[in-house]
């Protein structure tokens, strides 16, 4: 009896509790909870309130995964398991985390060589794990080697400094980040060299460098060409050259081959990122002035805060998601670099980030229901989760790009009723209406989204439906118009000819005068 | 002969490009009414342009929008047209007043005008790629205008050809000069009344205290 009134008053107890939890659910507006103002830009480059797409549910430290707290990690990664590889640089250490993100599978500290001797790590940098082989690629960057080793610790190649007369012998040789694509060729970027990234065969032996910058063409760049064309050899030795800042993260998308890499120079505002395809080609060039991250920078007693981009990670759905180590915000884009969603500031709250030392970004899930966010400086790794918005946007968003315009427009639509602010939106129902044959419909969405050459698209067709609909009306107006005119006239003239006393009335004489 | 109203002298004008200013002269004819609102249909059609067009020829976002620099391409500039000429003119032994010269000058200004409605008529029922619709009625329109400022200018102050091309050359720079001394103005006077406001309210801090 007694023991039954104690699980009656736990059964009332739970169901106040999750009574209470309905009512803050149904309380929310998206971002109140957020330490920061959720916000979007508009197509006039304006910063607009907006609704959250993620966010931020919990922080995860060392202590938390049930080890020492994290000391300076530097990367995060996760593989084809959605097991996550999390470098801990000052621990000398990597940590194989499984897929919830609340317990350590592995922890790899010591290494065993070829030869059977056993070797540690050195301040690691970065790691990558091929879908493929499910080998392990390892920066080891101050013993200046990078380690491939299989997922039991055992090293099956070792990278160090490429005798190469490619590579200049005077450079280190201090891999930063690296990354293996679909043939097995490993890319390490390199921290002392603006040529690329140091590429290497699935042997391990050197072939060259791979998607270096291009020079941005700023008036001294172009000064400076000019005066190094004219210059003589003796001259030309005391000049300086034109080098490209050098990028230095990059992410592979493992299923198109594509490489993104991520530049955070400051001085720079060309190839911020890039997406280069197996030749070495910028297929982002076409925009190289784009503006990644925050439109404008802003300055605060002297100082300017502009986005620097230390991090970028293509998610399953082809998002590209980068890492603002300024402002602690991920900027999300869709695979055609529109921006989707902003997230994340700098503070001490979960969702804020340490200023200026963030490390790492990384999604998981087919349409990036999470994004985890490496921080340096606390030594945590924060999840942001998706929000019902976020999904319909990243629904209607693959639906869009993948050319699926009229499966978009529900999803499009459904936006629309959470945020009347979302200009794409609008463009996505213009052209579903479009491709419906809803002219209409089409130009009033485009209208809607200040897209005036949709617009003009939708018209013409309209006006031609139009013009087909209504031709046997406008035939008949038009003949009823000329047989108007030719019978008036000739009602006119009869008239004229019949009583000729009008034709002498004074103000006839009158209308002749003006004529003259 | 040419007992004409207001109304039909507007129309005799504009549909006589050579004849019709010499008689508007001899007869003394034209109002300043109509002036007004010829400036007034101008300040019109230039926001029409911008804001009544078909929306595949809108060129300016809602949002950046601003009434201030239709009212300098109408008012403002026809008001310094007339000042620089009538400026010019007297010292070039010009016949006309300040008031036949803005009569004439604005009576020159409607197939503009009416070009640019013809415009956004237009613009409702073209498409893009069918723009050189729109350069022919410009051009129309501009050349009409042109020929009737010319004539205009050359009625009002009995001038031969040569020296009416001569004063509208002037007038254009006294134009420019005149632009150039009411920017200089405005910003002095903005910087007079800041300088009251703030000695305002120093005042007012110290009574205050």
């Amino acid at each position: 009896m007694k023991k039954n009134a104690g699980h009656r008053l736990m059964q009332t107890a739970a169901v106040m509790l999750s009574l209470l939890g309905t009512a803050a659910a149904l309380q929310l507006p998206a971002s109140a909870d957020e330490p920061y103002d959720v916000y979007n830009y508009n197509y006039l480059g304006e910063a607009v309130p907006s609704q959250a797409g993620y966010l931020a549910e919990r922080a995860v430290s060392g202590l938390d995964l049930g080890t020492t707290a994290l000391n300076a990690p530097s990367d995060l990664f996760k593989d084809e398991k959605d097991q996550f590889y999390l470098v801990d640089s000052g621990n000398n250490r990597i940590l194989r985390i499984n897929s919830e993100f609340d317990e350590i599978l592995q922890i790899y500290d010591s290494f065993t060589m070829p030869d059977g001797t056993k070797t540690k790590l050195k301040n690691p940098k970065g790691i990558y794990v091929s879908p493929d082989t499910g080998l392990l690629y390892i920066a080891d960057n101050e013993n200046a080697r990078a380690l491939v080793c299989q997922p039991d610790g055992k090293v099956v190649m070792e990278i160090t400094k490429p005798e190469s007369n490619v590579y200049d012998q005077q450079l280190t040789f201090l891999p930063q980040k690296i990354l293996c694509d679909n043939a097995g060729n490993i890319y390490i970027v390199l921290n002392n060299t603006t040529k690329g990234a140091a590429m290497f065969d699935a042997n391990g032996d050197f072939i060259g460098y791979y998607g270096a910058n291009a020079v941005a063409a700023t008036a001294t760049v172009i000064a400076n060409h000019f005066w190094n064309a004219i210059a003589s050899e003796e001259e030309k030795r005391y000049r300086s050259r034109s080098t490209p800042t050098a990028f230095d993260n990059f992410d592979i998308d493992s299923v198109k081959g594509f490489i993104y890499t991520s530049t955070s120079s400051g001085s720079t505002d060309t190839d911020i990122v890039k997406k280069v395809n197996p030749e070495g080609y910028n297929l982002f060039s076409y925009m190289s002035n784009y503006t990644w991250g925050d439109l404008f920078s802003t300055w605060y007693s002297g100082t300017s805060y502009k986005t620097k981009i230390v991090d970028l990670d293509i998610g399953d759905d082809g998002s590209i998601n980068c890492l603002d180590a300024t402002t602690g915000r991920v900027f999300q884009y869709d695979k055609e670099a529109d921006l989707l969603f902003i997230m994340g500031t700098t503070g001490d709250q979960v969702g804020a980030f340490t200023q200026g030392n963030v490390a790492a970004v990384e999604t998981k899930g087919k349409g990036c229901e999470n994004i985890y966010v490496l921080d340096a400086g606390k030594g945590t790794v924060t999840i942001f989760g998706q929000t019902v918005f976020g999904n319909i946007v990243h629904e209607a968003t693959a639906l869009y790009n993948g050319g699926y315009y009229e499966e978009a427009l529900d999803p499009w639509l459904e936006v629309l009723k959470r945020d009347g602010n979302y200009r794409r939106a609008y463009l996505g129902i213009s052209s579903a209406y479009y491709n419906m044959g809803r002219y209409k419909e089409s130009m009033e969405y485009a209208k809607k989204a200040d897209a005036s050459g949709r617009y003009n698209r939708a018209f013409e067709r309209y006006r031609s439906q139009w013009l087909r609909e209504h031709l046997t009306a406008i035939l008949i107006v038009i003949a009823l118009l000329i047989a108007g005119i030719w019978g008036g006239r000739r009602f006119l003239r009869k008239r004229k000819n019949q009583t000729p006393a009008i034709a002498n009335a004074p103000e006839s004489k009158a209308e002749g005068g003006t004529a003259s | 002969m040419m007992d004409l109203t207001q109304p039909q002298w507007v129309k005799h004008v504009v549909f006589h490009p050579f004849e019709g200013f010499e008689d508007l002269r001899w007869k003394k004819g034209g109002t300043l009414k109509y002036t007004a609102i010829i400036i007034a249909a101008l300040f019109v059609a230039l926001i029409a342009l911008d804001r009544w067009c078909g929306f595949q020829f809108r060129p300016l976002p809602d949002a950046l929008f601003s009434v201030v620099p239709y009212l300098m391409r109408s008012v403002v500039y026809f008001a310094a047209w007339v000042l620089g000429n009538w400026a010019v003119c007297t010292l070039l032994d010009g016949e006309g007043t300040m008031k036949n010269i803005a009569i004439y000058s604005s009576y020159a200004l409607i197939p503009y005008i009416v070009q640019i409605f013809a415009q956004v008529i237009l613009s409702h029922v073209l498409v893009r790629a069918e723009g050189v619709f729109f350069d022919t009625v410009y051009y129309v329109g501009i050349i009409w205008t042109a020929v009737l400022l010319f004539n205009a200018i050359k009625a009002v102050h009995q001038y031969t050809f040569t020296k009416t091309v001569a004063a509208i050359i002037l007038t254009l720079f006294a134009m420019l000069v005149i632009l150039f001394l009411a920017v200089l103005f405005l910003s002095l006077f903005q910087k007079v009344y800041v300088f009251f406001y703030s000695l305002y309210t120093e005042i007012l801090y110290r009574v205050r205290v």
